[in-house]
């Protein structure tokens, strides 16, 4: 009896929310720009029906998996290399604690013009805000593995190679998966408004093109498709490391903190 | 005096390095300088732009939107993951939000926030407020929910009051992943401030981006980026001097 009480607690707000949202924009008390939720899933199936949405969602989601697979690879590469090797660290410290700091969206009138207005300039710019937030966690989780085990490996005569996939990277996993994460969140938030900015395709023009034909329920379709395309990819990630490392919840909702 | 001259520039030489790699392939006419401006001439154009105001107003417009959404994140967020943490009944009306809503890309909301805020300053804090609510929440009720029982009980037996507890066992209990989750906020409430402003703004450093950039003038658009820089690095370096000062007994118990 208390689990039920527990789970109509834990539906409130959002059911309120929305019945409220309904209610009121059926009312036309609120204003048009806010629309109301049947109304959005009309709008919904009308672009999933036409096929625009599907256009939309592959233009967009090629752009994000592209510059994301490049930047958290390039990212984890250089991290996991400035984790082991004092020359390479030394090398990247001060440019990463200088371009950290900077949204990497600043770069996007330079990418435009070094790769064109297509697939191309978004997919770099995506990639590069993928490189800071992974290199940092691969380079931090390489240093902070126990050195215990380090030791204890190499006394037993392990080899370099062996030292490095079987005893580094399996020890600071769980903290590559956070960066990872965390860049996952980054490449999301830069494809946006590097589609709203600098080009005309994808979910973004969905967005803004709802937004200019005052077709609200258009506006937010995009919206909501966009959010589980993040919403999704999360997930998704989150699954793989609960594959990958069976009962760690370093760096999930339980710990967070990077 | 020499090994420690030699270990700075060990430590450092990658960003002169950089510089001098930059100059000489654009003065070598290697890169077309129109594609890539000399170092020398983003130095000049940063000086004069620095020296007549208009960066400096630029600047300070982004920063001050920044820091206002990250204050307000963190005046509302910090007590309201405080709640959460310590009431079964805030816990299940509030917890789906936050940990359903971490995930999802909130930039999307930008036109609704325009129509609701305005284009200008309201709806860039109204953004800096949202994106940095959620990391804050999330570190500061993880934070605040790991509090060792057993301390509150100790305080508790020895005849502390419930707010006694929370002001001397709580808060400082969990103040080191309030810490993170505020390290993690500002970089992201300069990001959201920048990234808004260039896609809809007349003022503004993501807006002096933009302008110069559809100019093809990069020297202002690099100048930009590192004003940019400059200014992320020293709030995060104030934050971390606060972090030291407030948490002072974290270093000790980590080392």
């Amino acid at each position: 009896m208390t689990i039920r009480a527990a789970t109509v607690q834990k539906c409130l707000v959002p059911a309120a929310a929305i019945v409220a949202w309904e209610s009121l924009g059926r009312a036309a008390l609120l204003p048009p720009y806010l629309s109301y939720p049947s109304s959005i899933l009309a709008a919904l199936w009308e672009v999933t029906a036409d096929g625009e949405l599907l256009q939309a969602v592959s233009a967009s989601l090629f752009r994000v998996v592209g510059g994301f697979v490049i930047g958290t690879a390039a990212g984890m590469i250089a991290g996991l290399a400035a984790g082991r090797a004092p020359a390479v660290r030394n090398f990247f410290d001060p440019l990463v604690s200088f371009l950290f700091a900077v949204p990497k969206i600043a770069f996007l009138p330079v990418f435009l013009l070094l790769f064109g207005i297509g697939h191309a300039s978004k997919i770099a710019i995506v990639g590069f805000s993928c490189f800071f937030p992974v290199f940092i966690a691969s380079r931090h989780a390489v240093m902070s593995v126990d050195k215990v085990l380090i030791w204890a490996a190499q006394n037993m005569g392990t080899p370099r190679r062996t030292l490095f996939f079987r005893v580094v990277i399996p020890a600071a996993a769980p903290q590559l998966f956070a960066g990872v994460r965390i860049s996952l969140a980054h490449a999301f938030i830069v494809l946006f408004a590097a589609e709203l900015i600098g080009s005309h395709a994808g979910l973004s023009e969905l967005i803004a093109e709802g937004d200019d034909a005052a077709r609200f329920d258009l506006m937010f379709a995009g919206i909501l498709a966009f959010a589980v395309l993040g919403f999704a990819g999360d997930r998704i990630l989150m699954a793989v490391r609960a594959r990958v490392l069976k009962g760690q919840t370093l760096g999930t909702e339980e710990q967070v903190v990077s | 005096m020499s090994a420690r001259i030699l270990r700075l520039v060990a430590q450092w030489y990658s960003i002169p390095l950089l510089l001098v790699v930059w100059q000489l392939a654009v003065s070598s006419g290697l890169v077309e300088s129109r594609l890539l401006p000399s170092v020398v001439s983003v130095w000049d154009t940063l000086v004069a732009q620095v020296g007549d105001g208009t960066l400096v107003y630029d600047a300070g417009v982004t920063i001050g939107r920044a820091l206002a959404g990250f204050a307000l994140a963190a005046v509302v967020g910090i007590p309201f993951a405080a709640a959460m943490a310590r009431s079964q009944l805030w816990r299940n009306l509030f917890e789906p939000i936050f940990f359903f809503g971490y995930p999802v890309p909130k930039i999307a909301l930008f036109p609704v926030f325009t129509y609701i805020f305005g284009f200008g300053t309201p709806s860039k804090v109204a953004f800096a407020f949202l994106e940095c609510l959620y990391p804050i929440v999330v570190t500061s009720y993880l934070g605040f929910r790991g509090v060792e029982t057993r301390l509150v009980w100790a305080a508790r037996n020895f005849g502390a009051g419930r707010w006694t507890v929370l002001r001397r066992v709580v808060v400082p209990a969990a103040l080191p992943s309030i810490f993170s989750g505020l390290r993690i906020a500002l970089p992201v409430s300069i990001i959201v401030v920048v990234l808004t402003e260039m896609i809809g703004d007349s003022i503004g450093l993501g807006y002096y981006i933009t302008v110069w950039g559809t100019r093809f003038t990069f020297q202002n658009v690099y100048a930009a980026i590192i004003i940019i820089g400059v200014c992320g690095y020293a709030l995060d370096q104030c934050l971390v001097l606060v972090q030291r000062r407030v948490v002072h007994w974290q270093r000790e118990a980590s080392r």
